[in-house]
């Protein structure tokens, strides 16, 4: 059940006019040597909403912005004396002549013993590929709405892109509070309307603040203009949201980005565990074919290990040499992942053009980038109704369902289960851009049979020795030219390569 | 045992995760080291990043020749001790055309001293990945930056054409002509690369410390006289002053500030608390509205 934050505000009302930040302003002048934790807050909604105030807002009162960039906005007062904080947030040159937001842009500040990374999207344009980049990435979101307007269509589209990309933790922030005389009443409706709304969803904190941006209500200080509001300010409700959970706990999960030699003797494979935990003495599983090795070292510059967990950069000696290379993924052998050849997914279509079947494609997963065999649209996700409609073609901004078989097995977890090895990326064989954007909902060991599979080609390093690179060393760059030229034709003729290196 | 994370361990884990990745996927790359504090960040994530390998790639130092002697200096006695390779290359059309700081406005120097003096020297090597320090908290066009930042033929880079980044996947795979640049310290600030600095005690160049300096006050900022070559103009006097540097560029185009910090722990502490941007110090942002983007755009990383 999603639980809007209700509690009370230790401090009572005593806070309410005085000295509004002075605990947090201390906090930032200290300039802790260490941060606790680094938050990412993606902001969503749009510029009518007031999302650049917002953001600026938070910025004035609550960080360590330096003196001349005050001075900047402070020439910036209105007829009441307020600055105008959203300038704070202003983008290109680019932009500004165009008058547009071209995708999403990070900023950084500390508070208390914090890090904030807001990442913040625009609201209209191609918004749907630029909130699921954000949310991809996002701890928290804050979902900015208009308090005159209330939740409506975009709020819902907001939520549903939210919980896609695996965003937990939400905010709504009903922004504009003084054009509707900070009526309780109108915002517990909203609240009302939001409660119903996040429940659809797997939400697992959702707050409703009431603010108004424009004078820092509710932002970093707590406003006196709604005794009525016990809940906590927005600074107040980062300050304490968790991050997304880093999976310790979750299931060993290893890929390998690289080889590391050092001499005849040592041989590790670089990369960071992206969730549980391994230990120097503990066995691995490396393959589908079942393979295991023990770790017999756990190696960084600052020394060896004893156990390595989520979010260590790391590099894992093991007690033998093995047959593993980028793009695997240790494991324990008690739940390894699923070795897949067809998956059946939830994409966002990131590109500027629709979906070409007869384009070459290749789908990056972890470390892993593997020719892709076929890939058909099987529905279309109504981001206002939520249902699943059929479909077979995709547009620019599309949510849709689509089946994937691959070339060749790949290491990958559902979504659901271990998200940071449950999620990948398009490309366009030909041209290497960023097609799409997916979590994986079902994955199969074997290929499901589809009638427009597309075959697969294995172009091997003797083969083209013998013909196109003949007479060039096979690790020399006018090898590694052509062969990547002759894939890129046979991939554009809708064929998937795969190029063998042994 | 598993000790909690602090913010400075998750960048230094993310930084390695992406010169990891640039290297498995790019053939060829660099790094463009320029000798400062953001540099010698870089130098040493790299080194954890391949340990115990050396880092699988060479250091490259576009010098413009109006670099700080104590630079150099520094640039030498580090990739002598690290054992590294160093390509220095410079813009010699430009040098021979007589570019220089002292008589060309600041934007125009950097376009042929810097910006192409880098494009000529990735071309001469064909480098196709370059792992530069730039972070998205200097300023707008970088806070729109991406980790993996593509640049067309003509090393150009265009806001609309930069891929999505999911999760943390990058997608490095080229297109035709297709270049990249590197960015491991996108989501750091300055005063995370000085609280690293310290953490790890890294050695930096002296210039960073305060000491007594022969320095003029031009426009409001105070430049330090590195050599003879600066004239002065009339009713300039050279004054001893006790001042160090917050960030390093070519000498007649980066700012001192006075300070008493002499050694590292206390110009940590100083930064720390600093109420001013670090781009102050950099003439050649103040140059017009939107310098870094327009720079970008021709090339500049």
């Amino acid at each position: 059940m999603s639980a809007v934050a209700q509690k009370s505000n230790m401090h009572g009302y005593e806070q309410l006019t005085s000295q509004p930040i002075a605990n947090l302003d201390n906090a930032t002048i200290a300039h802790p040597d260490r941060l606790d934790a680094i938050v990412r807050v993606l902001t969503c909604g749009s510029v009518d909403d007031g999302k650049s105030t917002l953001i600026g807002r938070l910025l004035w009162d609550a960080s360590d912005l330096p003196d001349d960039t005050r001075a900047t906005i402070n020439r910036s007062v209105d007829a009441d004396g307020v600055p105008d904080v959203s300038l704070l947030v202003d983008g290109l040159v680019a932009e500004r002549e165009q008058g547009i937001t071209i995708d999403i842009a990070w900023r950084y500040f500390d508070a208390g013993h914090r890090r904030y990374v807001i990442i913040d999207s625009p609201g209209h344009e191609q918004y749907t590929r630029n909130m699921a980049t954000g949310a991809s990435h996002a701890d928290v979101a804050i979902m900015l709405i208009d308090a005159r307007h209330g939740v409506k269509r975009q709020t819902r589209r907001h939520a549903a892109i939210l919980d896609l990309m695996g965003v937990r933790r939400v905010i709504l922030a009903v922004n504009k509070m003084d054009l509707i005389i900070w009526s309780e009443e109108k915002f517990r409706a909203i609240e009302r309307d939001f409660q119903q709304l996040v429940r659809r969803f797997n939400f697992i904190e959702a707050a409703a603040i009431p603010v108004a941006a424009k004078r820092g209500d509710n932002v970093a200080r707590r406003s006196d203009q709604a005794p009525w509001y016990h809940g906590q300010t927005l600074i107040e409700r980062l300050s304490e949201v968790s991050n997304r959970d880093t999976a310790i706990n979750a299931p060993f999960r290893f890929p390998v980005q690289s080889i590391i030699r050092d001499g005849l003797d040592f041989r590790g494979l670089s990369g960071t565990v992206a969730t549980g935990s391994i230990q120097v003495g503990k066995s691995v599983q490396l393959n589908n074919s079942g393979a295991t090795a023990r770790i017999r070292r756990i190696v960084t510059m600052d020394g060896d290990l004893d156990i390595a967990v989520a979010g260590n950069a790391v590099v894992l000696q093991l007690d033998a040499d093995y047959d593993v290379s980028r793009g695997a993924i240790l494991a324990e052998a008690v739940q390894p992942p699923i070795y897949a050849q067809s998956l059946q997914a939830r994409l966002v279509w990131l590109a500027e053009t629709p979906l070409d079947t007869d384009h070459g494609l290749l789908i990056r997963t972890s470390t892993d980038l593997t020719p892709v065999s076929s890939l058909s649209v099987t529905a279309k996700l109504d981001l206002e109704t939520l249902a699943e409609n059929p479909a077979t073609i995709c547009l620019p901004n599309d949510v849709f369902l689509a089946d994937i078989s691959t070339s060749r097995p790949i290491a990958i977890d559902r979504f659901s289960d271990v998200s940071e090895t449950g999620c990948f990326v398009l490309v366009d064989a030909l041209s290497g851009s960023t097609l799409a954007c997916g979590v994986v909902v079902q994955a199969h060991e074997h290929v499901l049979k589809h009638p427009s599979a597309r075959p697969s080609f294995t172009l091997s390093v003797a083969q083209l020795e013998r013909e196109i690179c003949a007479g060039l060393s096979s690790s020399s760059d006018e090898f590694h030219r052509r062969a990547n030229a002759v894939a890129r034709i046979l991939e554009s003729a809708g064929l998937s390569v795969d190029i063998k290196r042994d | 045992m598993t000790k909690s994370f602090s913010h400075l361990d998750a960048l230094e884990a993310e930084s390695i995760y992406i010169f990891r990745e640039a290297a498995a996927q790019f053939s060829k790359s660099v790094l463009l080291y320029s000798i400062g504090k953001d540099s010698t960040v870089l130098l040493h994530l790299a080194r954890k990043a391949f340990f115990p390998q050396k880092p699988p790639f060479p250091l490259l130092h576009v010098d413009t020749g109006w670099k700080f002697r104590d630079m150099i200096e520094f640039r030498d006695k580090t990739v002598r001790d690290l054992g590294l390779d160093l390509i220095v290359h410079r813009n010699e059309d430009g040098a021979a055309r007589g570019i220089d700081p002292v008589s060309y406005a600041p934007s125009l120097y950097t376009d042929v001293m810097k910006t192409q003096g880098l494009k000529q020297a990735l071309e001469r090597y064909g480098f196709n990945g370059a792992i530069g320090g730039a972070r998205r908290d200097e300023e707008a066009s970088r806070a729109k930056e991406r980790i993996f930042s593509f640049r067309s033929a003509n090393h150009r880079w265009d806001a609309r054409k930069q891929r999505s980044e999911m999760w943390n996947l990058l997608n490095g795979r080229l297109g035709t002509g297709e270049t990249v640049r590197i960015f491991p310290l996108s989501n750091w600030t300055e005063r995370d690369v000085w609280r690293y600095v310290r953490r790890e005690r890294l050695a930096v160049v002296p210039l960073y410390m305060a000491a007594e300096r022969p320095t003029i006050l031009r426009n409001g900022q105070l430049l330090m006289l590195d050599d003879g070559r600066l004239p002065l103009q009339p009713g300039e006097r050279v004054v001893n002053r006790k001042i160090r540097f917050r960030t390093l560029g070519c000498w007649p185009l980066t700012a001192a500030v006075e300070s008493e910090s002499e050694d590292l722990e206390s110009v940590v502490t100083e930064t720390l608390a600093a109420t001013t941007s670090e781009r102050q110090g950099r003439l050649i942002d103040h140059d017009q509205t939107g310098a870094m983007e327009r720079k970008k755009q021709e090339g500049y990383f």
